[in-house]
């Protein structure tokens, strides 16, 4: 019979989720939230926003043509299996 | 002890990032060495005949480990020892020790690899790894976890950044999750008996990847692209809302393997509308990270570390549509038990883990070698070669998967759809080629990076 380790062990990561959970709002890592948008940013050298070229628009147009038939296969398939259901 | 400092030495500044840099680059070209094997076998299963050592059997669970450990995590954690000690304000607590544990790392390594190529294997999906290196991988994520938890523990910033609580999250949960998913406590068998053991090994078999991959995937993305473009974040708060739910949400899925199984119904429900429920933390991560990128495409092509952990978190929505799609009864009668799960895995694994590793690997290495990178254009000739060999890998499987399930579903026999599917994977094959050759350019690129840059310094 495991299923009752099972549950004691999904318990106890409950409890120390919660514990550290606890010990984030104790320590206040909710608070100050608009300047740990920041913290990647800091001593990053400053420079100027480059220019999407021709090329890199093309790049984008085939990553976006490959999401969209991606997108469409996945909804084919869904709608599909829900056919099939008998 | 003298030549570990002489190698730390020798590495100079960032030597335990630059050590997991190598490691991720040498067994990222291995691994899919491996995969190409396995992938002739299932063309023509006389191919390389009587090489017991890299017989399909043995060569796919050496794939699927290297992919795993060798090449995505030890990526990751690289960009993760990089950018931890910044993010912190702080030093990593010991760069000496960061080397011992890739040195330690890559012995390991060999030792699983020679392991299951003699055929000493635990037969468990994804848990293969004979009990001595079971308790290696632990072993090792043990001292991961002391070099991350005691550079936080000296952090000059008190805020932790939503990538510290990924990449601590990551290490701790997986260290527990192997040793339980590898029953370490029974070293003949590593496994419990009957359903008991199919339902811990999907626990851990799921969450190897979800958590373990995804996090410290995250971290990466969370770091490098609001660097990249120079952007703050959309919302820390989002992210951290995003980092919760998906701690409570990832860690039942593993069930959803089992759905055709006699496991408790209600442990299928849990696994199925957790599965369902995984939308939300990925939503909130690409929200909040595209948001955060939006009209600064420029910048991410001009950084090639950025375009590849760009194109990751694009690959991670697919992953994330599709999984939780899979976990459905209905769907899954098709999808589940054939090669559309394997496309699945490449997609999740490799399309959106792998590319983000290989992005932060690309990111930092100027960083870490205060050099700019060997080759921008072998870099890009490796993200195009990798970008069109797993899109037409993830496609042909899925195709793949669809013929085996309808067959299976009108009560076809396997021999006779073999022939029908023989095609597919020999265009699997090709597509192996394109990421296979990606990897060993991108191995070249980045020893010549690391030991035989002619380019000037920066910084």
């Amino acid at each position: 019979m495991y299923y009752p380790y099972f549950i004691s062990y999904m318990l106890a990561g409950l409890v120390i989720a919660l514990l550290v959970f606890a010990w984030a709002m104790k320590n206040d890592q909710f608070r100050d939230q608009q300047r740990a948008r920041f913290l990647p940013l800091f001593d990053a050298p400053q420079r100027k926003s480059a220019r999407a070229s021709r090329v890199s628009r093309i790049e984008v147009y085939t990553l976006f043509g490959l999401a969209c038939v991606g997108l469409c296969s996945s909804f084919a398939v869904v709608i599909f299996a829900l056919l099939r259901v008998e | 002890m003298a030549s570990i400092v002489n190698i730390t030495e020798k590495l100079g500044s960032q030597a335990a990032a630059k050590a997991f840099t190598l490691t991720s680059a040498v067994w990222f070209a291995f691994a899919t060495s491996f995969g190409m094997i396995a992938a002739g076998y299932l063309i023509a299963p006389d191919f390389m005949a009587n090489i017991e050592f890299i017989q399909f059997g043995r060569s796919r669970p050496i794939h699927v480990n290297l992919v795993l450990f060798g090449f995505v995590t030890p990526g990751l954690l690289a960009a993760a020892l990089y950018y931890a000690p910044r993010l912190l304000r702080t030093h990593l607590y010991s760069q000496r020790l960061g080397v011992v544990t890739a040195i330690l790392w890559n012995l390991t390594l060999v030792i699983g690899v020679i392991s299951l190529g003699m055929g000493y294997s635990q037969g468990r999906e994804y848990a293969e790894l004979p009990w001595a290196v079971d308790l290696m991988i632990a072993g090792l994520f043990g001292l991961v976890i002391f070099n991350l938890f005691m550079t936080v523990h000296r952090r000059q910033e008190p805020i932790l950044y939503v990538s510290i609580w990924y990449a601590c999250a990551a290490v701790v949960l997986t260290a527990v999750g192997y040793c339980l998913g590898n029953v370490i406590w029974k070293p003949d068998s590593g496994a419990l008996l009957g359903i008991p053991d199919a339902i811990l090994l999907w626990f851990y078999g799921h969450n190897i990847f979800g958590l373990l991959l995804t996090p410290l995937a995250l971290g990466v993305a969370y770091y490098v692209l609001p660097l990249a473009t120079r952007s703050p974040l959309y919302s820390h708060t989002l992210s951290l809302i995003g980092f919760w739910s998906l701690i409570v949400v990832y860690t039942h899925v593993g069930t959803h393997h089992l759905l055709q199984v006699p496991v408790p119904t209600w442990l299928k429900a849990i696994s199925i509308v957790d599965s369902v429920g995984m939308v939300i933390p990925v939503m909130v991560f690409l929200i909040n990270i595209w948001f955060t990128v939006k009209g600064k495409l420029g910048d991410i092509h001009a950084d090639i570390g950025a375009k590849f952990v760009f194109t990751g978190t694009i690959m991670y929505f697919f992953a994330n549509i599709q999984g939780s799609f899979m976990a459905l009864p209905q769907v899954q009668r098709v999808t589940h038990f054939n090669n559309w799960v394997v496309g699945h895995a490449h997609l999740g694994v490799f399309a959106f883990a792998g590319i983000t590793a290989l992005g932060g690997l690309y990111f930092i290495l100027p960083k870490i070698t205060k050099k700019p990178l060997y080759s921008r254009y072998l870099a890009d000739l490796q993200y195009w070669l990798i970008l069109i060999g797993v899109s037409v890998m993830i496609i042909d499987l899925t195709i793949v998967g669809l013929l085996q399930g309808n067959a299976w579903l009108n009560g076809e026999t396997v021999y006779r759809v073999l022939p029908e599917i023989h095609l597919y994977y020999v265009i699997r094959a090709s597509a192996g080629l394109f990421i296979l050759s990606g990897a060993y350019l991108g191995l070249y690129n980045i020893v010549r990076t690391l030991f035989f840059n002619p380019g000037a310094a920066t910084e």
